[in-house]
């Protein structure tokens, strides 16, 4: 298992909080994927649902990109609200500040969110608008934090965004408010985006051990929230290479001990409960989490009986745009699949190391090139099945090669134990499906005339 | 004729997108190309995510990735660099350099230095073509046909100097606008040959993004209208036009060669398609086949036993400009009050109209549409007609929320017969809840 308590040291990759002096590798003009900074800083910070989200430039980055995750919410749905300043030619030439400061004042009126996040974009970037000056004159006026987020796209990828965006919650709302009350078990989940409710599932297993969570960085948070996460005992950082470095800042600033963890399979998941239990440093908690782990892993393993029998020896290519490829692995291989190709484009030294102690040389790995490089690696492993995010769906779908979606915009929760069990009925169900069966058959009177031939 | 427009400075639930999403998209409908997106690597990135959404297909698009660096001093390597990789890695047989607000705003010259690209490579049977599409105008339906009426140029210019070729009295041109689905384009080339006309579709997205199983992946569009029948256009002896936006592609044809064009609004409801259907007999000199005789009288028939439903409905409708006029024309026809109509940007077409338009976003719609029926609109705007209670129809791009949306039929008498029974199905439904 991972290196569980914090070291306070770095390693060096984009993702991370990096000395200013190692650049990015930069992407290849015309064979470049992957989104831009201003989007890892939305995926980051849109999950504080009671917050309002401006976007401030042209139509583009907000027109094209609202409503595209899967983060769910319990209470509050104004971050589901795309509000951009929707600058046109005039406001280019003349400057935008005035309708932003406008904008401001119009959604603080109109909604009173507790906090309004505006964010730069390339256009704003380029011509250089005082975006923070603007925040901190309408903070001031109208009593309402109006925090600035300047991850403009053309300043890197989408992971450099996430990054952008923990440095601004921690330099700007995090120790802003307090609890009502805390207690010894408190819990931050940093990295955790609510995807299909899957930190809902997360939530009632820690309860059961006597854990809360404090604040929710970021899946379904509050703005009010995520300002007192400097009152807990524990940091855990979910998968997010990118938002280590804020666990580190708060654990120098706060001495709140961090680890990294994952609740996908179900040694993960009782890994992460342990790791938690342990740094809060109650030994009761622990051994409630020893009986819950032993007892869902039990039951577990004879749920997922029937299934492990029709998944043993399946191949898969496992390609997650690098940061969760570890821990997917370590799902997968649970249910008696092996990984016979995994994308590492994204993934730090350390993410391949990990996978490498997973799933050692067997694999091959990916480093670039999208989907023809998943289906060569299909077909030369003769893989069974794709698990990746949407964006290679359909190229898997027209090869007829059966697809699980793993990333941002599924609908199904894979997390925790019973997370563990959908993912195995998933796959069963995907395998299994006839349209495979269907879909290979030519016409009948194509094979005749074939025959006519 | 009244243009109308909120007043907050702020623009909330937009129905907008960016004008280069138009341009990626008419690009699909070209076969073996790739749009170029000039600018940082999100707006492609978000592009290819929409599309995909939408249609539930690959989509083909790449960008110059440029970096703040890059924009400050030579925004132009990188889009050489991009270039030089897209054609000695995929030899794609167009190639359409869109701009961006982000090289718009920098100033950067970038059409010149396609211009010379082309020069020095000396690329002779494929297309390289570029395009300005700032995102701070227009939306979806002008960038899309503003994409179409410089490829129209393109072609054009490759065409120009082969040996002028005789007029055929049989083909025409189509020039499909933004909001057609791949199955309403499908449809209408059907309609069109069942006159025994050829009939050449630029772009032609029905057989690039209607969904099929070619295998062996490529990164380029796959499906869409060959080089070279973009080429015989010249030939044809007139051009469809469909949506009143692709009325500039079809000019560009007709001062450039003299290839008469005629415009439809639209082919959505009885007079739309009855006018259509007149002017394929006219220029085929044949006569209707007799399955339109049929289709009709079951529209016909479907709207009298819908009537019930849709009398005394209302509704909002919140689409690009023309898909909302050619929206709004059929509800008419069966006697919907039109509450508010309202498109994210102004267009000539527009300033024509009898009906009072909104330019606006979904907010708009949602301040409209309390006690109203229907609410038509892309799929952003689900939540806000549930929070007005009104019944949501999807359409527009995007729509991801409902499977067959891109190959559904909304032209012609069968189209239109599709929809008259799909909406009057929820008017129904609402009905039988007693509300
Ligand atoms: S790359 Fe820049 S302009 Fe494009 S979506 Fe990202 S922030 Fe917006």
């Amino acid at each position: 298992m991972e290196a569980a308590v914090s070291n306070g040291r770095l390693e060096v990759s984009c993702g991370n909080k990096i000395p200013k002096s190692t650049p990015c590798p930069r992407p290849v003009p015309g064979e470049a994927s992957g989104g831009c900074s201003f989007d890892g800083a939305q995926i980051t910070l849109i999950p504080i649902a009671d917050a309002a989200h401006l976007v401030h430039g042209p139509i583009a980055c907000l027109g094209n990109s609202w409503e595209s995750r899967g983060s769910l919410s319990s209470g509050p749905e104004l971050s589901a609200y795309g509000f951009t300043t929707d600058l046109g030619e005039q406001d280019i030439i003349f400057g935008g500040e005035q309708k932003l400061h406008e904008s401001i004042r119009y959604i603080v009126s109109r909604f009173a969110p507790p906090a309004v996040f505006v964010y730069t974009t390339c256009v704003t970037a380029l011509t250089g608008e005082d975006i923070e000056g603007v925040c901190k004159a309408e903070s001031e006026r109208l009593g309402t934090p109006i925090i600035p987020v300047n991850s403009p796209g053309f300043v890197g990828s989408k992971n450099l965004g996430t990054r952008l965006a923990g440095d601004v919650l921690f330099q700007q709302v995090i120790g802003t408010t307090e609890p009502e009350q805390t207690t010894s078990h408190d819990v931050n989940l940093i990295g955790e985006y609510n995807i299909a409710g899957e930190m809902w599932h997360i939530e009632r297993l820690m309860q059961q051990t006597g854990m809360s969570i404090l604040s929710r960085i970021t899946g379904d948070g509050r703005f009010r929230e995520v300002g007192w996460a400097h009152r807990a005992k524990v940091n855990m950082v979910v998968c997010s290479r990118a938002l280590l470095g804020l666990a580190v800042q708060m654990e120098r600033k706060y001495s709140i001990p961090y680890f990294e963890g994952s609740f996908y399979g179900a040694r993960e998941t009782s890994y992460s409960l342990r790791q938690m239990a342990y740094l809060t440093g109650d030994r009761d908690v622990e051994r409630r989490v020893d009986k819950l782990a032993a007892r869902e892993e039990m039951r577990l393993s004879l749920e997922l009986e029937p299934y492990r029998k029709q998944l043993k020896g399946k191949r898969a290519v496992l390609y997650t745009g690098g940061v969760k490829s570890w821990s997917v692995i370590t799902a997968l291989q649970e249910l008696g699949i092996k990984v016979v190709g995994v994308g590492t484009n994204k993934s730090t030294a350390e993410d391949v190391s990990r996978i490498a102690a997973r799933i050692g040389d067997d694999a091959e790995y990916i480093p670039e090139g999208g989907a023809r490089q998943i289906l060569k690696t299909v077909r030369s492993r003769k893989a069974d099945m794709v698990i990746a995010g949407g964006r290679n769906m359909y190229m898997a779908l027209k090869e007829q090669v059966p697809f699980v979606d793993i990333n941002q915009e599924r609908h199904k929760a894979y997390a925790g134990y019973d997370g563990l069990l959908s993912l195995a009925k998933q796959l069963v169900h995907t395998l299994q499906h006839p349209v495979w069966g269907l879909a290979a058959k030519l016409a009948p009177w194509e094979e005749e005339t074939e025959f006519a031939d | 004729m009244p243009i109308k427009s909120a007043t907050k400075p702020v623009s909330v639930n937009p129905l907008k997108v960016g004008q280069p999403l138009g341009g990626v998209l008419a690009l699909q409908g070209m076969y073996r190309s790739m749009p170029l997106l000039h600018g940082a690597q999100g707006c492609s990135a978000f592009s290819k995510a929409l599309l995909t959404r939408h249609f539930r297909e690959p989509i083909a698009v790449q960008t110059s990735a440029l970096q703040e660096m890059d924009v400050i001093f030579d925004a132009d390597r990188n889009l050489e660099e991009a270039l030089d990789h897209i054609w000695s890695k995929h030899h794609p047989d167009v190639i359409g350099v869109i701009s961006t607000a982000l090289t718009e705003v920098a100033g950067v010259d970038f059409q010149s230095r396609v211009k010379a690209f082309k020069r020095e490579r000396a690329l002779k049977d494929s297309l390289l073509f570029s395009v300005s599409l700032p995102d701070f105008h227009g939306s979806l339906e002008t960038g899309y046909s503003s994409t179409v009426e410089s490829l129209m140029d393109a072609v054009l210019g490759l065409a120009r100097g082969k040996s002028p070729k005789k007029r055929r009295r049989t083909q025409v041109n189509l020039l499909p606008a933004s909001y057609l689905t791949a199955g309403d384009v499908m449809e209408i080339k059907d309609i069109i040959a069942s006159f025994g006309l050829e009939v050449i579709s630029l772009p032609d997205i029905s057989t690039s993004l209607s969904g099929h199983l070619l295998t062996g992946f490529s990164p380029l569009t796959r499906g869409g209208t060959p080089l070279d029948s973009a080429c015989q256009m010249l030939e044809s002896s007139c051009t469809i036009a469909i949506g009143a936006s692709m009325e500039r592609p079809a000019r560009r044809l007709t001062h450039a060669a003299g290839i008469p064009y005629h415009l439809f609004d639209g082919l959505s409801g009885l007079a739309a398609s009855d006018a259509f259907i007149h002017f394929l007999q006219k220029i085929s000199r044949e006569p209707a086949p007799v399955r339109f005789r049929w289709q009709r009288e079951n529209l016909l028939d479907s709207m009298l036993d819908a009537h019930f439903y849709y009398s005394g409905a209302s509704a909002v409708v919140a689409l690009e400009p023309d898909h909302m006029l050619s929206t709004a024309a059929w509800l008419e026809e069966m006697g919907v009050e039109l509450k508010r109509l309202i498109t994210p940007c102004s267009t000539p077409a527009l300033l024509k109209t009898e009906r009072e338009v909104w330019i606006g976003d979904l907010d708009d719609a949602e301040e409209s549409a309390q006690g109203v029926d229907l609410w038509i609109s892309n799929s952003h705007g689900r939540k806000g007609a549930a929070r007005a209670g009104a019944s949501f129809i999807p359409a527009g791009l995007p729509v991801y929320d409902e499977l067959g949306a891109h190959t559904s039929v909304s032209v012609g008498y069968r189209g239109t017969m599709e929809w008259v029974n799909k909406v009057g199905n929820v008017l129904l439904a609402e009905r039988g809840k007693g509300g």
